[in-house]
């Protein structure tokens, strides 16, 4: 973005500071621009991968707090393929997304999960702990839990614990939803808006009207659904992966968040039932990406998993054992085996609830809303640019 | 009088020529012309068998005069006075048209291009015409070499004269040799110690028994022409000395850029800039610090101070780029924590290793910042966060205007002319350009000798140099003067002025036109006389001439206005006029 800048200071040690955040040898880019050239999704007032590069090489900490070029990018590695000094640029805006996600959580502990993997297991353990423990002894097993078997054989799952009817069980189970979501959505806008003050209002070269935020609203939601963006990269099968694991997901949280007490029932529905069929859908769709994405990540190929930040391998760790203890618990169910299905349900919580606390507002799953407001600022600050620059040329040019 | 017999050759010089000239129609109207007995055109002129087509068309049309129709006379008139002279004919009865550079290069319609080739043909024809033998003339070389400057060129001439056993007086105006070498710790790119290469240079001039060096002294005068000069030596403490010599070589080295003059930098100002030239100064103590004493913990190396700006001197200064690589590395090693800034303008590490130099500094944590050169110079303020300085400037990159904090500031000051260039100019009888550095003969062809038979310019006086162009210059120069000395003879431009003394009414207003000093006045005949041997031919007495006594040899009047008369005239006009 152009106009009038403060004078800002370099600093030398910041290329070393984001090392921790992700590994390139940024210092080798000399500005040829192949990479902003190949980029589909870089474009005028919003260039990048080589702008950023230079800011980083400059250690301008500001000017790439306040960036939103990062967020724009989905990583489908062009840039990274062409570079001739093997700089890769991709994994610099990964980089940045990381230690963005930092920059905007005021809790500070963002930083603790992403410059220290300790920090980030030992958060897991604490939450899985507590989850474990709060099952054991307010919600143990009744003792009388191998005859909660219904007519066609399944477990009822929510008859399972001592001294709570099944009505009360879904409910505590519900609630515990919503605390869930409301600290975790808490924390999440409240980082939003703390990346919409650091990319929208300290920029003071653009001044977006009140209308903007109406005109553009709809980009919001469109590019949370659909990811059109991404379907811009040339690997458009990256972008399709990346939709069945969104779709997968977004399906499973809001089935479990919002509608569980017509999911989580003491009968077993039918296959051809929607809650099955949405439950398979999400969960093909899931292992699916999974599997590709560790078959890649271990084989180091192609460029974009090259480098595996911790952060990423405690996400498909945690993912795939949400998933997998899902589907277990799933089969323990319809086998009738009361006792496993009880055990398995408090690990699936132990799994589920800790990534969900710790990936939504501090790590990479805040992603999902990260991008899809850094697409609605940037359309904000396109639309605002667009039109003081027809004011300006208009008519001679349009 | 009698019949001319003049033979015209028409070159195509491959496809150059022959595509937008009509060669065969050349030749062929030329056929036409009075006193044309033959035209021909053929592939290539110079070559062997075109050559020999010359020389045989020659001795068997009886031919006197020969007009060949190529390239520029500066390319292949050498080859083709050669031919005539194996002909046997005089060599001076050749006239070249150039229907290479100045038609057929530079024109896009083959039917006005072969019009003027035509004309150029005939321009050549009318003045061949009137061409008259000339003699060469040869003189004696007397072996001794004067080398102005004792550097690394001065000295590196001097000591390949001596291995060849011949004598050399080197002056030095300073009190010891080594010129701007013997100031550099290190040399770029192999960041090489030069200390001891140069003070080896040093003690191998000062043993040797052909090498006659006067220090603390300068040239006050130099008489005489190739082969036979003859000067005078002052040194500071009024000792004299009158020495003769065959050659000259210049090597008066260079003058480094005033850093004061860049007002944005505050050389005086800040006691953290300082210049190049200093910084080589400290590195060799070993000790880096500012002018406050302390260990810099912030530098910043800012290029192309004074060079390659309109402000100051349009010129690149060539060594720059690599020298402040070669410091950055030298920091590197000295104060390993260091922060360390390169702030260039375009980075030029031309020549073998020094990209390498480049990539291998890169990689060494040091930040490399562009600005702009033509835009405003990066300005150095007092910091207010800090102790030291802080240099304001746009980065190119990046388009961001950034601040550099430093407690130590390089600047890479350029390379300039020494102010007495001047007068060395004028006692060696050599040009300077018009950023005081001498201009040597030509600038891809000949690139040690200058326009003054005798004279070579070598090292940074000629231009920003370093050290390896420095000593190929001298050795380059030296094989020009041995080949002089060995022969012991040279020959000497027959294209000179003759004053008729019956005409010249000794006005004596050619003496005081002669750039070379070639003119004298004969006081007992009250006329002027040229030194044959000084004259170049160059014509400026002629047109002073107010009496129009004097004419040059092979650019008479009489030869020129024939020329344009054949240039201005239709063919078919020409035809019809008188071979005389």
């Amino acid at each position: 973005m152009g106009g009038l800048t403060m004078n800002t200071r370099v600093n030398p040690d910041f290329e070393k500071e984001l090392q921790k955040y992700g590994k390139g040898n940024w210092n080798e880019c000399f500005h040829c621009g192949n990479c902003t050239a190949i980029c589909p999704l870089s474009e005028d007032g919003f260039l990048f991968p080589r702008n950023s590069i230079r800011t980083l090489q400059m250690g301008l900490e500001k000017k790439l707090e306040t960036s939103i070029e990062p967020w724009l990018c989905y990583y489908c590695g062009d840039c990274s393929e062409t570079c001739p000094r093997d700089a890769n640029p991709g994994e610099l805006m990964m980089a940045l997304r990381r230690y963005l996600t930092t920059r905007y959580d005021w809790t500070g502990l963002s930083k603790k999960f992403y410059t220290s993997a300790v920090w980030e297991y030992a958060a897991i353990a604490i939450i899985a702990l507590l989850v474990i423990v709060s099952f054991l002894v307010f919600l143990p097993l009744r003792p009388d839990a191998a005859l909660m078997v219904n007519e066609s054989g399944g477990v009822m799952i929510n008859s399972l614990v001592a001294g709570v009817s099944p009505d009360r069980f879904v409910t505590l189970i519900e609630y515990g939803d919503w605390l869930m979501a409301v600290i975790v959505g808490g924390l999440l806008i409240t980082n939003i808006f703390n990346m919409y003050y650091k990319t929208i209002i300290a920029d003071k070269t653009v001044k977006i009207p009140l209308s903007a935020y109406f005109k553009e609203f709809w980009q919001l939601i469109y590019n949370f659904v659909t990811q059109a963006s991404f379907s811009k990269c040339e690997k458009r099968s990256y972008w399709l992966g990346h939709l069945l694991l969104m779709t997968g997901y977004t399906i499973m949280f809001i089935i479990v968040v919002v509608f569980l007490p017509y999911f989580q029932i003491e009968e077993v529905v039918p296959v051809w039932h929607w809650q099955r069929l949405l439950g398979y859908y999400a969960t093909f769709g899931i292992l699916f990406f999974l599997g590709i994405v560790i078959f890649q990540r271990l084989r180091k190929n192609p460029i974009t998993m090259k480098f595996s930040h911790a952060s990423d391998w405690i996400f498909i760790i945690m993912l795939a054992l949400t998933t997998l203890t899902g589907i277990i618990l799933h089969i323990f169910r319809l086998a009738g085996m009361v006792e496993a299905t009880y055990y398995t349900y408090i690990i699936h919580l132990a799994v589920l609830v800790p990534m969900i606390v710790i990936e939504v507002p501090f790590s990479k799953w805040s992603h999902l809303a990260y991008r899809p407001f850094a697409i609605y600022f940037s359309k904000l600050k396109l639309a605002t640019l667009k039109e003081k620059s027809v004011r300006k040329l208009a008519p001679a040019i349009s | 009088m009698e019949e001319k017999r003049i033979g015209v050759y028409v070159c195509w010089c491959g496809t150059n020529i022959a595509m937008m000239v009509d060669v065969k129609d050349v030749s062929k109207e030329m056929e036409k012309l009075p006193g044309v007995v033959l035209a021909k055109n053929y592939k290539y002129m110079c070559s062997d068998p075109g050559q020999d087509m010359i020389i045989k068309d020659i001795k068997k049309y009886n031919l006197d005069r020969i007009v060949v129709a190529a390239c520029s006379p500066r390319i292949h008139e050498i080859t083709f006075r050669n031919a005539l002279e194996n002909a046997g004919l005089n060599p001076y009865m050749l006239q070249m048209a150039n229907i290479s550079e100045q038609d057929s290069w530079v024109h896009t319609d083959r039917i006005e291009a072969t019009r003027k080739a035509k004309s150029l043909v005939a321009a050549a024809i009318r003045r061949v015409i009137h061409h008259k033998p000339l003699k060469k003339r040869i003189v004696n070389v007397h072996p001794n070499t004067l080398i102005i400057g004792g550097g690394v060129a001065g000295m590196s001439a001097a000591l390949e004269l001596s291995e060849a056993g011949k004598k050399s007086f080197l002056i030095e105006k300073s009190d010891q040799l080594g010129g701007t070498a013997a100031k550099l710790k290190l040399s770029f790119p192999y960041l090489n110690d030069v200390v001891n290469d140069i003070s080896n240079l040093i003690k191998r001039v000062e043993k040797s028994e052909h090498i006659q060096v006067i220090l603390n002294a300068e040239v006050q005068e130099i008489h005489g022409f190739i082969g036979n000069f003859n000067g005078i030596v002052k040194t500071t403490d009024e000792k004299e000395y009158s020495i003769e010599f065959g050659n000259t070589i210049v090597a008066t080295g260079l003058k480094s850029f005033d850093a004061g003059k860049l007002k944005n930098y505050g050389y005086w100002k800040y006691s953290e800039v300082i210049t190049s030239i200093e910084f080589e100064l400290l590195v060799k103590q070993g000790v880096v610090v500012n002018k406050k004493g302390i260990v810099p913990e912030n530098i910043a190396i800012i290029h192309c101070a004074g060079s390659r700006n309109e402000n100051y001197n349009n010129y690149c200064s060539r060594t720059c780029c690599m020298s402040a690589l070669k410091y950055a590395n030298q920091l590197r090693n000295l104060l390993p924590d260091a922060n360390i800034f390169e702030m260039y303008a375009d980075m030029r590490t031309f020549g073998r290793g020094c990209e390498e130099l480049y990539t291998s500094t890169s990689r060494k944590g040091i930040m490399f910042l562009m600005f702009d050169q033509r835009a405003e110079l990066p300005l150095i303020k007092e910091d207010e966060r800090g102790n030291g300085v802080v240099i304001e400037f746009k980065e190119l990159l990046s388009g961001e205007e950034i601040q550099v904090p430093a407690d130590l500031v390089i600047l890479m000051v350029g390379m300039e002319a020494h102010e007495n260039a001047k007068s060395v100019s004028h006692l060696s009888g050599i040009s300077m350009d018009s950023n005081g550095f001498f201009i040597e003969k030509h600038p891809k062809l000949d690139p040690v000798a200058t326009t003054t038979d005798g004279v070579y310019v070598v090292g940074s006086c000629q231009a920003p140099k370093d050290i390896p162009d420095s000593v190929s210059q001298a050795k380059a120069a030296v094989a020009r003067i041995l080949a002089t000395i060995l022969r012991g003879t040279v020959e000497v431009e027959v294209t000179t002025a003759e004053i008729n003394a019956d005409i010249c009414c000794g006005c004596q207003f050619c003496i005081s036109v002669c750039p070379y000093g070639a003119n004298s006045f004969d006081a007992a005949n009250d006329v002027s006389v040229v030194n044959e041997v000084l004259c170049k031919g160059c014509g400026t007495c002629a047109t002073a001439c107010p009496s129009g006594a004097i004419s040059t040899k092979h650019f008479t009047d009489e030869q020129i206005l024939s020329q344009i008369e054949g240039l201005m005239a239709k063919v078919h006009e020409l035809e019809e006029l008188e071979t005389n």
